[in-house]
Protein backbone atom coordinates (compact mmCIF):
# COMPACT_ATOMS: atom_id res chain seq x y z
CA UNK A 1 0.00 0.00 0.00
CA UNK A 2 2.75 2.40 0.84
CA UNK A 3 6.03 2.78 -0.99
CA UNK A 4 7.63 4.02 2.21
CA UNK A 5 8.97 1.54 4.71
CA UNK A 6 8.94 4.20 7.40
CA UNK A 7 7.03 7.41 7.44
CA UNK A 8 6.74 10.17 10.04
CA UNK A 9 3.87 12.57 9.51
CA UNK A 10 3.92 15.97 11.14
CA UNK A 11 5.41 14.77 14.41
CA UNK A 12 5.91 17.20 17.29
CA UNK A 13 7.39 16.99 20.75
CA UNK A 14 7.70 19.60 23.45
CA UNK A 15 9.81 19.31 26.63
CA UNK A 16 8.56 21.97 29.03
CA UNK A 17 9.33 25.25 27.31
CA UNK A 18 11.42 23.74 24.54
CA UNK A 19 9.80 22.73 21.30
CA UNK A 20 12.24 19.94 20.52
CA UNK A 21 10.56 18.77 17.33
CA UNK A 22 7.90 20.69 15.46
CA UNK A 23 5.76 19.44 12.61
CA UNK A 24 8.52 17.27 11.20
CA UNK A 25 7.87 14.73 8.48
CA UNK A 26 10.14 12.21 6.84
CA UNK A 27 9.86 9.40 4.34
CA UNK A 28 12.18 6.45 4.11
CA UNK A 29 11.85 4.43 0.91
CA UNK A 30 12.34 0.66 0.96
CA UNK A 31 16.07 -0.01 0.77
CA UNK A 32 16.96 3.67 0.96
CA UNK A 33 19.52 5.51 3.06
CA UNK A 34 18.43 8.94 4.26
CA UNK A 35 20.16 11.33 6.61
CA UNK A 36 19.08 13.87 9.15
CA UNK A 37 21.62 16.64 9.66
CA UNK A 38 21.58 19.88 11.57
CA UNK A 39 23.43 21.77 14.30
CA UNK A 40 23.61 20.42 17.84
CA UNK A 41 20.32 20.60 19.65
CA UNK A 42 18.32 20.70 16.43
CA UNK A 43 16.19 17.76 17.56
CA UNK A 44 17.69 14.98 15.48
CA UNK A 45 18.13 12.47 18.29
CA UNK A 46 14.67 13.39 19.59
CA UNK A 47 13.28 12.30 16.22
CA UNK A 48 14.96 8.92 16.74
CA UNK A 49 13.58 8.71 20.25
CA UNK A 50 10.10 9.46 18.94
CA UNK A 51 10.36 6.86 16.18
CA UNK A 52 11.55 4.17 18.59
CA UNK A 53 8.96 5.03 21.24
CA UNK A 54 11.28 6.32 23.98
CA UNK A 55 8.98 9.35 24.28
CA UNK A 56 5.31 9.55 23.31
CA UNK A 57 4.43 11.93 20.48
CA UNK A 58 2.59 15.16 21.23
CA UNK A 59 1.06 15.05 17.79
CA UNK A 60 1.52 13.46 14.43
CA UNK A 61 1.94 9.80 13.57
CA UNK A 62 4.57 7.28 12.62
CA UNK A 63 3.93 4.44 10.21
CA UNK A 64 6.02 1.34 9.61
CA UNK A 65 5.05 -0.24 6.30
CA UNK A 66 1.78 1.60 6.49
CA UNK A 67 1.04 0.37 10.02
CA UNK A 68 0.63 2.89 12.80
CA UNK A 69 3.34 2.32 15.43
CA UNK A 70 3.18 5.53 17.46
CA UNK A 71 2.05 4.86 21.01
CA UNK A 72 3.39 1.31 21.12
CA UNK A 73 5.89 0.38 23.85
CA UNK A 74 9.56 0.58 22.92
CA UNK A 75 10.23 -3.15 22.88
CA UNK A 76 7.24 -3.80 20.64
CA UNK A 77 8.42 -1.22 18.12
CA UNK A 78 11.85 -2.85 18.09
CA UNK A 79 10.35 -6.25 17.48
CA UNK A 80 8.27 -4.89 14.63
CA UNK A 81 11.54 -4.10 12.91
CA UNK A 82 13.16 -0.85 13.99
CA UNK A 83 16.57 -1.11 15.66
CA UNK A 84 18.98 1.62 16.58
CA UNK A 85 22.39 2.55 17.85
CA UNK A 86 23.10 5.35 20.29
CA UNK A 87 25.02 8.57 19.99
CA UNK A 88 26.71 8.00 23.34
CA UNK A 89 27.45 4.29 23.05
CA UNK A 90 25.18 2.29 25.35
CA UNK A 91 26.53 -1.23 25.60
CA UNK A 92 25.69 -3.56 28.47
CA UNK A 93 28.81 -3.41 30.60
CA UNK A 94 28.01 -6.42 32.76
CA UNK A 95 28.05 -8.67 29.69
CA UNK A 96 30.81 -9.64 27.29
CA UNK A 97 30.86 -8.81 23.58
CA UNK A 98 29.02 -11.92 22.42
CA UNK A 99 26.47 -11.66 25.22
CA UNK A 100 25.74 -8.08 24.23
CA UNK A 101 24.68 -9.31 20.82
CA UNK A 102 22.74 -12.18 22.36
CA UNK A 103 20.57 -9.82 24.42
CA UNK A 104 18.91 -8.67 21.22
CA UNK A 105 18.24 -12.28 20.22
CA UNK A 106 17.06 -13.30 23.69
CA UNK A 107 13.58 -11.73 23.77
CA UNK A 108 12.77 -13.98 20.83
CA UNK A 109 14.54 -16.99 22.30
CA UNK A 110 13.36 -20.48 21.55
CA UNK A 111 13.31 -22.06 25.00
CA UNK A 112 10.94 -21.54 27.92
CA UNK A 113 11.47 -20.43 31.49
CA UNK A 114 11.24 -24.00 32.75
CA UNK A 115 13.75 -25.19 30.16
CA UNK A 116 16.05 -22.45 31.42
CA UNK A 117 15.92 -23.07 35.16
CA UNK A 118 15.86 -26.86 34.95
CA UNK A 119 18.59 -26.99 32.33
CA UNK A 120 16.50 -29.04 29.89
CA UNK A 121 17.65 -30.00 26.37
CA UNK A 122 15.75 -27.21 24.54
CA UNK A 123 17.89 -24.71 26.45
CA UNK A 124 21.11 -26.28 25.30
CA UNK A 125 19.90 -26.27 21.72
CA UNK A 126 18.55 -22.73 21.94
CA UNK A 127 21.76 -21.40 23.48
CA UNK A 128 23.86 -23.12 20.85
CA UNK A 129 21.77 -21.67 18.04
CA UNK A 130 21.80 -18.13 19.45
CA UNK A 131 25.52 -18.31 20.03
CA UNK A 132 26.29 -19.37 16.49
CA UNK A 133 23.97 -16.63 15.21
CA UNK A 134 25.68 -14.14 17.51
CA UNK A 135 29.12 -15.18 16.29
CA UNK A 136 27.91 -14.81 12.72
CA UNK A 137 26.87 -11.23 13.43
CA UNK A 138 30.18 -10.52 15.13
CA UNK A 139 31.99 -11.92 12.11
CA UNK A 140 30.03 -9.59 9.86
CA UNK A 141 31.36 -6.54 11.67
CA UNK A 142 34.79 -8.03 12.24
CA UNK A 143 34.50 -8.51 16.01
CA UNK A 144 34.71 -12.28 16.13
CA UNK A 145 38.12 -12.37 17.84
CA UNK A 146 36.78 -10.23 20.68
CA UNK A 147 33.72 -12.35 21.51
CA UNK A 148 34.80 -13.04 25.10
CA UNK A 149 36.08 -9.53 25.85
CA UNK A 150 34.38 -6.98 28.03
CA UNK A 151 33.01 -4.21 25.80
CA UNK A 152 34.65 -1.53 27.96
CA UNK A 153 38.06 -2.90 26.93
CA UNK A 154 37.41 -2.38 23.21
CA UNK A 155 38.56 0.72 21.37
CA UNK A 156 35.89 3.23 20.49
CA UNK A 157 35.55 2.24 16.84
CA UNK A 158 34.95 -1.39 17.74
CA UNK A 159 32.38 -0.44 20.36
CA UNK A 160 30.48 1.35 17.62
CA UNK A 161 30.63 -1.77 15.48
CA UNK A 162 29.41 -3.86 18.39
CA UNK A 163 26.41 -1.57 18.73
CA UNK A 164 25.64 -2.17 15.07
CA UNK A 165 25.97 -5.93 15.44
CA UNK A 166 23.66 -5.83 18.45
CA UNK A 167 21.11 -3.76 16.55
CA UNK A 168 21.24 -6.21 13.64
CA UNK A 169 20.52 -9.08 16.02
CA UNK A 170 17.09 -7.55 16.58
CA UNK A 171 16.36 -8.37 12.90
CA UNK A 172 15.46 -4.87 11.83
CA UNK A 173 13.86 -3.73 8.61
CA UNK A 174 14.87 -0.19 9.48
CA UNK A 175 18.13 0.70 11.15
CA UNK A 176 18.61 4.05 12.87
CA UNK A 177 22.24 5.08 13.28
CA UNK A 178 22.83 8.00 15.61
CA UNK A 179 26.19 9.61 14.80
CA UNK A 180 27.87 6.29 14.13
CA UNK A 181 31.05 7.88 12.81
CA UNK A 182 31.58 10.24 15.75
CA UNK A 183 35.00 9.81 17.29
CA UNK A 184 36.35 7.66 14.47
CA UNK A 185 39.58 8.48 12.66
CA UNK A 186 39.51 8.99 8.86
CA UNK A 187 40.53 5.42 8.11
CA UNK A 188 37.92 4.04 10.46
CA UNK A 189 35.33 6.28 8.80
CA UNK A 190 36.07 4.80 5.39
CA UNK A 191 35.98 1.34 6.88
CA UNK A 192 32.69 2.17 8.51
CA UNK A 193 31.09 3.44 5.30
CA UNK A 194 32.01 0.20 3.58
CA UNK A 195 30.59 -1.81 6.46
CA UNK A 196 27.26 0.00 6.37
CA UNK A 197 27.02 -0.43 2.60
CA UNK A 198 27.71 -4.12 2.95
CA UNK A 199 25.11 -4.62 5.67
CA UNK A 200 22.66 -2.51 3.72
CA UNK A 201 23.05 -4.87 0.76
CA UNK A 202 23.14 -8.13 2.67
CA UNK A 203 20.19 -7.45 4.95
CA UNK A 204 18.08 -5.36 2.55
CA UNK A 205 18.04 -2.72 5.26
CA UNK A 206 16.62 0.74 5.06
CA UNK A 207 18.71 3.18 7.04
CA UNK A 208 18.30 6.56 8.65
CA UNK A 209 21.54 8.23 9.56
CA UNK A 210 22.21 11.13 11.90
CA UNK A 211 25.71 12.35 11.22
CA UNK A 212 27.90 15.40 11.43
CA UNK A 213 30.63 14.16 9.12
CA UNK A 214 29.78 15.61 5.75
CA UNK A 215 31.96 13.08 4.01
CA UNK A 216 29.74 10.28 5.31
CA UNK A 217 26.47 12.08 4.76
CA UNK A 218 27.21 13.25 1.22
CA UNK A 219 28.59 9.92 0.12
CA UNK A 220 25.89 7.70 1.54
CA UNK A 221 22.58 9.51 1.51
CA UNK A 222 19.88 9.20 -1.13
CA UNK A 223 18.06 12.09 0.48
CA UNK A 224 18.87 14.54 3.24
CA UNK A 225 16.69 16.29 5.80
CA UNK A 226 18.15 19.36 7.46
CA UNK A 227 16.80 20.31 10.88
CA UNK A 228 17.25 23.47 12.87
CA UNK A 229 15.50 24.37 16.13
CA UNK A 230 13.24 21.33 15.84
CA UNK A 231 11.93 22.23 12.43
CA UNK A 232 12.67 21.10 8.91
CA UNK A 233 14.96 23.65 7.36
CA UNK A 234 15.46 22.01 3.99
CA UNK A 235 15.41 18.65 2.27
CA UNK A 236 16.76 17.34 -0.96
CA UNK A 237 19.47 15.44 -2.74
CA UNK A 238 22.95 15.78 -1.21
CA UNK A 239 24.09 18.07 -4.00
CA UNK A 240 21.08 20.35 -3.56
CA UNK A 241 21.38 20.54 0.20
CA UNK A 242 25.06 21.32 -0.01
CA UNK A 243 24.36 24.46 -1.99
CA UNK A 244 21.29 25.61 -0.11
CA UNK A 245 22.06 29.04 1.41
CA UNK A 246 19.71 28.41 4.36
CA UNK A 247 21.64 25.31 5.27
CA UNK A 248 24.99 27.03 5.00
CA UNK A 249 23.65 29.80 7.20
CA UNK A 250 22.45 27.39 9.88
CA UNK A 251 25.73 25.53 9.91
CA UNK A 252 28.26 28.29 9.60
CA UNK A 253 26.23 31.15 10.94
CA UNK A 254 25.22 34.43 9.41
CA UNK A 255 27.78 37.06 8.71
CA UNK A 256 27.16 39.73 11.24
CA UNK A 257 27.18 43.34 10.29
CA UNK A 258 28.90 45.52 12.79
CA UNK B 1 33.16 -25.30 69.67
CA UNK B 2 31.24 -26.75 66.80
CA UNK B 3 28.47 -24.95 65.07
CA UNK B 4 25.07 -26.24 66.05
CA UNK B 5 22.59 -27.79 63.67
CA UNK B 6 20.22 -24.87 64.04
CA UNK B 7 22.84 -22.43 62.76
CA UNK B 8 23.28 -24.60 59.68
CA UNK B 9 19.52 -24.80 59.16
CA UNK B 10 19.14 -21.05 59.44
CA UNK B 11 22.06 -20.54 57.08
CA UNK B 12 20.45 -22.78 54.49
CA UNK B 13 17.19 -20.87 54.88
CA UNK B 14 19.15 -17.65 54.41
CA UNK B 15 20.68 -19.05 51.24
CA UNK B 16 17.22 -19.68 49.84
CA UNK B 17 16.06 -16.16 50.70
CA UNK B 18 19.28 -14.64 49.43
CA UNK B 19 18.81 -16.54 46.15
CA UNK B 20 15.68 -14.51 45.56
CA UNK B 21 17.31 -11.23 46.54
CA UNK B 22 20.22 -12.04 44.26
CA UNK B 23 17.81 -12.26 41.33
CA UNK B 24 16.07 -8.99 42.19
CA UNK B 25 19.00 -6.88 43.34
CA UNK B 26 22.10 -8.54 42.00
CA UNK B 27 20.88 -9.47 38.56
CA UNK B 28 18.11 -6.98 37.81
CA UNK B 29 19.12 -4.00 39.96
CA UNK B 30 15.91 -3.49 41.93
CA UNK B 31 15.82 -3.11 45.69
CA UNK B 32 13.16 -4.96 47.59
CA UNK B 33 12.90 -4.08 51.26
CA UNK B 34 9.77 -6.19 51.57
CA UNK B 35 11.28 -9.54 50.71
CA UNK B 36 10.87 -10.88 54.26
CA UNK B 37 7.15 -10.24 54.10
CA UNK B 38 6.84 -12.87 51.36
CA UNK B 39 8.64 -15.14 53.79
CA UNK B 40 5.93 -14.29 56.33
CA UNK B 41 3.22 -15.07 53.79
CA UNK B 42 4.78 -18.46 53.14
CA UNK B 43 5.32 -19.27 56.81
CA UNK B 44 1.88 -18.18 57.97
CA UNK B 45 -0.08 -19.68 55.08
CA UNK B 46 1.52 -23.09 55.36
CA UNK B 47 1.58 -23.00 59.16
CA UNK B 48 -2.09 -22.07 59.45
CA UNK B 49 -3.15 -24.69 56.93
CA UNK B 50 -1.48 -27.41 58.95
CA UNK B 51 -2.33 -26.15 62.45
CA UNK B 52 -5.91 -25.03 61.85
CA UNK B 53 -7.06 -27.14 58.92
CA UNK B 54 -4.96 -30.26 59.24
CA UNK B 55 -3.44 -30.08 55.77
CA UNK B 56 -0.54 -32.46 55.09
CA UNK B 57 2.81 -30.66 55.03
CA UNK B 58 3.67 -31.04 51.31
CA UNK B 59 0.34 -29.60 50.22
CA UNK B 60 0.58 -26.77 52.77
CA UNK B 61 4.09 -26.00 51.55
CA UNK B 62 2.95 -25.78 47.94
CA UNK B 63 0.02 -23.54 48.85
CA UNK B 64 2.34 -21.41 51.01
CA UNK B 65 4.74 -20.85 48.13
CA UNK B 66 1.79 -20.20 45.82
CA UNK B 67 0.45 -17.59 48.23
CA UNK B 68 3.88 -15.93 48.32
CA UNK B 69 4.00 -15.79 44.52
CA UNK B 70 0.47 -14.38 44.46
CA UNK B 71 1.50 -11.69 46.96
CA UNK B 72 4.51 -11.05 44.70
CA UNK B 73 2.15 -10.54 41.80
CA UNK B 74 0.04 -8.06 43.75
CA UNK B 75 3.10 -6.01 44.75
CA UNK B 76 5.01 -6.59 41.55
CA UNK B 77 2.50 -5.41 38.95
CA UNK B 78 2.40 -1.81 40.13
CA UNK B 79 6.02 -1.82 41.32
CA UNK B 80 8.07 -2.95 38.34
CA UNK B 81 7.12 0.09 36.31
CA UNK B 82 8.50 2.45 38.92
CA UNK B 83 11.95 3.96 39.03
CA UNK B 84 14.39 1.92 41.07
CA UNK B 85 14.45 4.08 44.19
CA UNK B 86 10.67 3.97 44.39
CA UNK B 87 10.71 0.19 44.15
CA UNK B 88 12.53 0.13 47.48
CA UNK B 89 9.94 2.44 49.05
CA UNK B 90 6.91 0.58 47.77
CA UNK B 91 8.20 -2.85 48.73
CA UNK B 92 9.14 -1.49 52.14
CA UNK B 93 5.63 -0.13 52.63
CA UNK B 94 4.08 -3.37 51.47
CA UNK B 95 6.26 -5.43 53.78
CA UNK B 96 5.40 -3.38 56.83
CA UNK B 97 1.71 -3.53 55.86
CA UNK B 98 1.83 -7.33 55.82
CA UNK B 99 3.40 -7.32 59.28
CA UNK B 100 0.69 -4.98 60.52
CA UNK B 101 -2.02 -7.22 59.09
CA UNK B 102 -0.53 -10.29 60.72
CA UNK B 103 -0.32 -8.42 64.01
CA UNK B 104 -3.94 -7.33 63.89
CA UNK B 105 -5.69 -10.44 62.62
CA UNK B 106 -5.42 -11.81 66.12
CA UNK B 107 -8.18 -14.44 65.77
CA UNK B 108 -6.49 -16.07 62.82
CA UNK B 109 -2.77 -15.47 63.23
CA UNK B 110 -2.47 -15.14 66.96
CA UNK B 111 -1.33 -11.53 66.51
CA UNK B 112 1.84 -10.44 68.22
CA UNK B 113 1.73 -13.61 70.34
CA UNK B 114 2.61 -15.51 67.20
CA UNK B 115 1.45 -18.75 65.70
CA UNK B 116 2.32 -21.75 67.83
CA UNK B 117 2.15 -25.48 67.42
CA UNK B 118 3.52 -25.87 63.92
CA UNK B 119 4.85 -29.43 63.67
CA UNK B 120 8.63 -29.73 63.29
CA UNK B 121 9.06 -31.15 59.81
CA UNK B 122 12.17 -29.35 58.55
CA UNK B 123 15.39 -31.28 58.99
CA UNK B 124 18.93 -30.35 58.09
CA UNK B 125 19.17 -32.66 55.05
CA UNK B 126 15.83 -31.35 53.85
CA UNK B 127 16.85 -27.66 54.00
CA UNK B 128 20.26 -28.55 52.62
CA UNK B 129 18.73 -30.13 49.54
CA UNK B 130 16.26 -27.26 49.24
CA UNK B 131 19.09 -24.74 49.31
CA UNK B 132 21.01 -26.68 46.66
CA UNK B 133 17.93 -26.79 44.46
CA UNK B 134 17.39 -23.05 44.83
CA UNK B 135 20.97 -22.41 43.81
CA UNK B 136 20.63 -24.77 40.86
CA UNK B 137 17.63 -22.77 39.66
CA UNK B 138 19.24 -19.38 40.23
CA UNK B 139 22.45 -20.45 38.55
CA UNK B 140 20.62 -21.77 35.48
CA UNK B 141 18.51 -18.64 35.37
CA UNK B 142 21.55 -16.38 35.43
CA UNK B 143 23.20 -18.21 32.55
CA UNK B 144 20.19 -18.24 30.27
CA UNK B 145 18.46 -15.86 27.93
CA UNK B 146 16.45 -14.63 30.91
CA UNK B 147 19.50 -13.86 33.02
CA UNK B 148 21.13 -11.94 30.20
CA UNK B 149 18.03 -9.85 29.74
CA UNK B 150 18.04 -9.08 33.48
CA UNK B 151 21.65 -7.92 33.34
CA UNK B 152 20.87 -5.81 30.28
CA UNK B 153 17.97 -4.18 32.13
CA UNK B 154 20.17 -3.56 35.16
CA UNK B 155 22.99 -1.91 33.24
CA UNK B 156 20.92 0.20 30.82
CA UNK B 157 17.18 -0.11 30.83
CA UNK B 158 16.62 2.23 27.89
CA UNK B 159 19.08 0.37 25.70
CA UNK B 160 17.56 -2.92 26.83
CA UNK B 161 14.11 -1.83 25.72
CA UNK B 162 15.60 -0.72 22.41
CA UNK B 163 16.88 -4.25 21.89
CA UNK B 164 13.32 -5.53 22.13
CA UNK B 165 13.54 -6.61 25.77
CA UNK B 166 10.23 -6.41 27.60
CA UNK B 167 11.80 -4.83 30.68
CA UNK B 168 8.65 -4.71 32.81
CA UNK B 169 7.87 -8.31 31.96
CA UNK B 170 11.31 -9.59 32.85
CA UNK B 171 11.29 -7.60 36.10
CA UNK B 172 7.93 -9.06 37.05
CA UNK B 173 9.17 -12.57 36.27
CA UNK B 174 12.15 -12.05 38.57
CA UNK B 175 9.96 -10.56 41.24
CA UNK B 176 7.63 -13.56 41.22
CA UNK B 177 10.48 -16.03 41.27
CA UNK B 178 12.08 -14.23 44.20
CA UNK B 179 8.78 -14.06 46.08
CA UNK B 180 8.51 -17.81 45.60
CA UNK B 181 11.98 -18.35 47.06
CA UNK B 182 11.22 -16.13 50.03
CA UNK B 183 7.92 -17.87 50.69
CA UNK B 184 9.61 -21.24 50.56
CA UNK B 185 12.24 -20.01 53.01
CA UNK B 186 9.35 -18.99 55.25
CA UNK B 187 7.73 -22.41 55.03
CA UNK B 188 10.98 -24.10 56.03
CA UNK B 189 11.52 -21.61 58.82
CA UNK B 190 8.07 -22.07 60.36
CA UNK B 191 8.29 -25.83 60.23
CA UNK B 192 11.68 -25.74 61.88
CA UNK B 193 11.11 -23.38 64.78
CA UNK B 194 7.46 -24.54 65.19
CA UNK B 195 6.63 -20.95 66.07
CA UNK B 196 6.42 -17.74 64.07
CA UNK B 197 5.51 -14.19 65.02
CA UNK B 198 5.22 -11.13 62.78
CA UNK B 199 8.30 -9.45 64.25
CA UNK B 200 10.54 -12.09 62.67
CA UNK B 201 9.78 -10.89 59.17
CA UNK B 202 10.20 -7.13 59.25
CA UNK B 203 12.37 -5.08 56.94
CA UNK B 204 15.59 -5.71 58.86
CA UNK B 205 15.58 -9.26 57.57
CA UNK B 206 15.08 -8.00 54.01
CA UNK B 207 17.93 -5.57 54.53
CA UNK B 208 20.12 -8.34 55.92
CA UNK B 209 19.57 -10.36 52.73
CA UNK B 210 20.47 -7.35 50.59
CA UNK B 211 23.63 -6.86 52.65
CA UNK B 212 24.53 -10.49 51.99
CA UNK B 213 24.13 -10.02 48.23
CA UNK B 214 26.28 -6.89 48.24
CA UNK B 215 28.83 -8.45 50.56
CA UNK B 216 29.28 -11.41 48.25
CA UNK B 217 29.46 -9.35 45.06
CA UNK B 218 26.48 -8.09 43.15
CA UNK B 219 26.67 -10.25 40.06
CA UNK B 220 27.87 -13.44 41.67
CA UNK B 221 25.71 -16.37 42.78
CA UNK B 222 28.62 -18.07 44.49
CA UNK B 223 29.47 -14.80 46.22
CA UNK B 224 25.94 -14.62 47.59
CA UNK B 225 26.19 -18.18 48.92
CA UNK B 226 29.59 -17.54 50.43
CA UNK B 227 28.43 -14.44 52.22
CA UNK B 228 25.20 -16.09 53.40
CA UNK B 229 27.36 -18.76 55.01
CA UNK B 230 29.91 -16.32 56.42
CA UNK B 231 27.45 -13.74 57.69
CA UNK B 232 25.01 -16.41 58.83
CA UNK B 233 27.54 -18.10 61.07
CA UNK B 234 29.45 -14.96 62.04
CA UNK B 235 27.14 -13.98 64.93
CA UNK B 236 27.65 -17.50 66.36
CA UNK B 237 31.40 -17.34 65.97
CA UNK B 238 31.36 -13.94 67.67
CA UNK B 239 29.27 -15.21 70.55
CA UNK B 240 32.28 -14.86 72.89
CA UNK B 241 31.89 -11.09 72.56
CA UNK B 242 28.35 -11.31 73.98
CA UNK B 243 26.49 -8.02 73.45
CA UNK B 244 29.35 -6.56 71.43
CA UNK B 245 28.91 -9.08 68.66
CA UNK B 246 26.42 -7.01 66.63
CA UNK B 247 28.89 -4.16 66.67
CA UNK B 248 31.70 -6.49 65.58
CA UNK B 249 29.48 -7.89 62.86
CA UNK B 250 28.88 -4.38 61.50
CA UNK B 251 32.56 -3.50 61.64
CA UNK B 252 33.50 -6.63 59.72
CA UNK B 253 30.87 -5.96 57.04
CA UNK B 254 31.91 -2.33 56.71
CA UNK B 255 35.59 -3.22 56.54
CA UNK B 256 35.07 -5.75 53.76
CA UNK B 257 32.83 -3.43 51.76
CA UNK B 258 35.39 -0.67 52.22
CA UNK B 259 38.34 -2.71 50.99
CA UNK B 260 36.41 -4.66 48.37
CA UNK B 261 33.76 -2.25 47.14
CA UNK B 262 32.46 -4.79 44.64
CA UNK B 263 31.98 -7.41 47.34
CA UNK B 264 33.94 -10.56 48.00
CA UNK B 265 33.73 -11.92 44.45
CA UNK B 266 32.50 -8.96 42.38
CA UNK B 267 31.02 -10.38 39.19
CA UNK B 268 33.02 -13.58 39.24
CA UNK B 269 31.82 -17.06 40.00
CA UNK B 270 33.58 -19.89 41.75
CA UNK B 271 32.79 -23.55 41.19
CA UNK B 272 32.31 -23.08 37.48
CA UNK B 273 32.18 -26.81 36.91
CA UNK B 274 28.77 -26.78 38.61
CA UNK B 275 26.41 -27.68 35.76
CA UNK B 276 27.55 -28.06 32.18
CA UNK B 277 28.12 -25.80 29.25
CA UNK B 278 28.32 -22.68 31.39
CA UNK B 279 30.46 -19.73 30.64
CA UNK B 280 32.37 -17.55 32.97
CA UNK B 281 30.58 -14.57 34.41
CA UNK B 282 33.51 -12.43 33.28
CA UNK B 283 34.51 -9.14 34.80
CA UNK B 284 37.58 -7.97 36.61
CA UNK B 285 37.70 -7.22 40.31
Amino acid sequence: MSEWVLEARHISKRFGGVQAVQDFSLHLPQGGIISIIGPNGAGKTTVFNLITGVYPLDSGEILLKGEQISGLPQHVITRKGIARTFQNIRLFLGLNVLENVLTALDPDGSYSFLDAVLQLPPKKRGERDSKSRGMELLRMVGLEPYAGEQPANLPYGLQRKLEIARALAAKPKVLLLDEPAAGLNPREVQDFIELVYRLHQDHSLSIILIEHRMQVVMEMSDWIYVMNFGKLLAEGLPTEVQKNPEVIKAYIGEEESC
Amino acid sequence: MGISVSVLVFTCISIIGVSGVFLITGLTGMFSLGQASFMAVGAYTSGLLVVRFGFPFPLAAVVGVGAGVLAGLVVGIPTVRLRRDYVALVTFGFGEAIIAILNNLTQITGGAMGLVGIPPVTTLPFVGISAMLSLFIVWNFKFSRFGRQCIAVRTDELAARSMGIHADGIKLLVFLLAAGFSAYAGVLYGFYTTYVDPGLFNWTRSAEWIIMVFFGGLGSVSGAVLSAILLGTLPEVLRFASEWRILLYCIIVLAIINYRPKGLLGEREIFLSFGKGLRKGGGKP
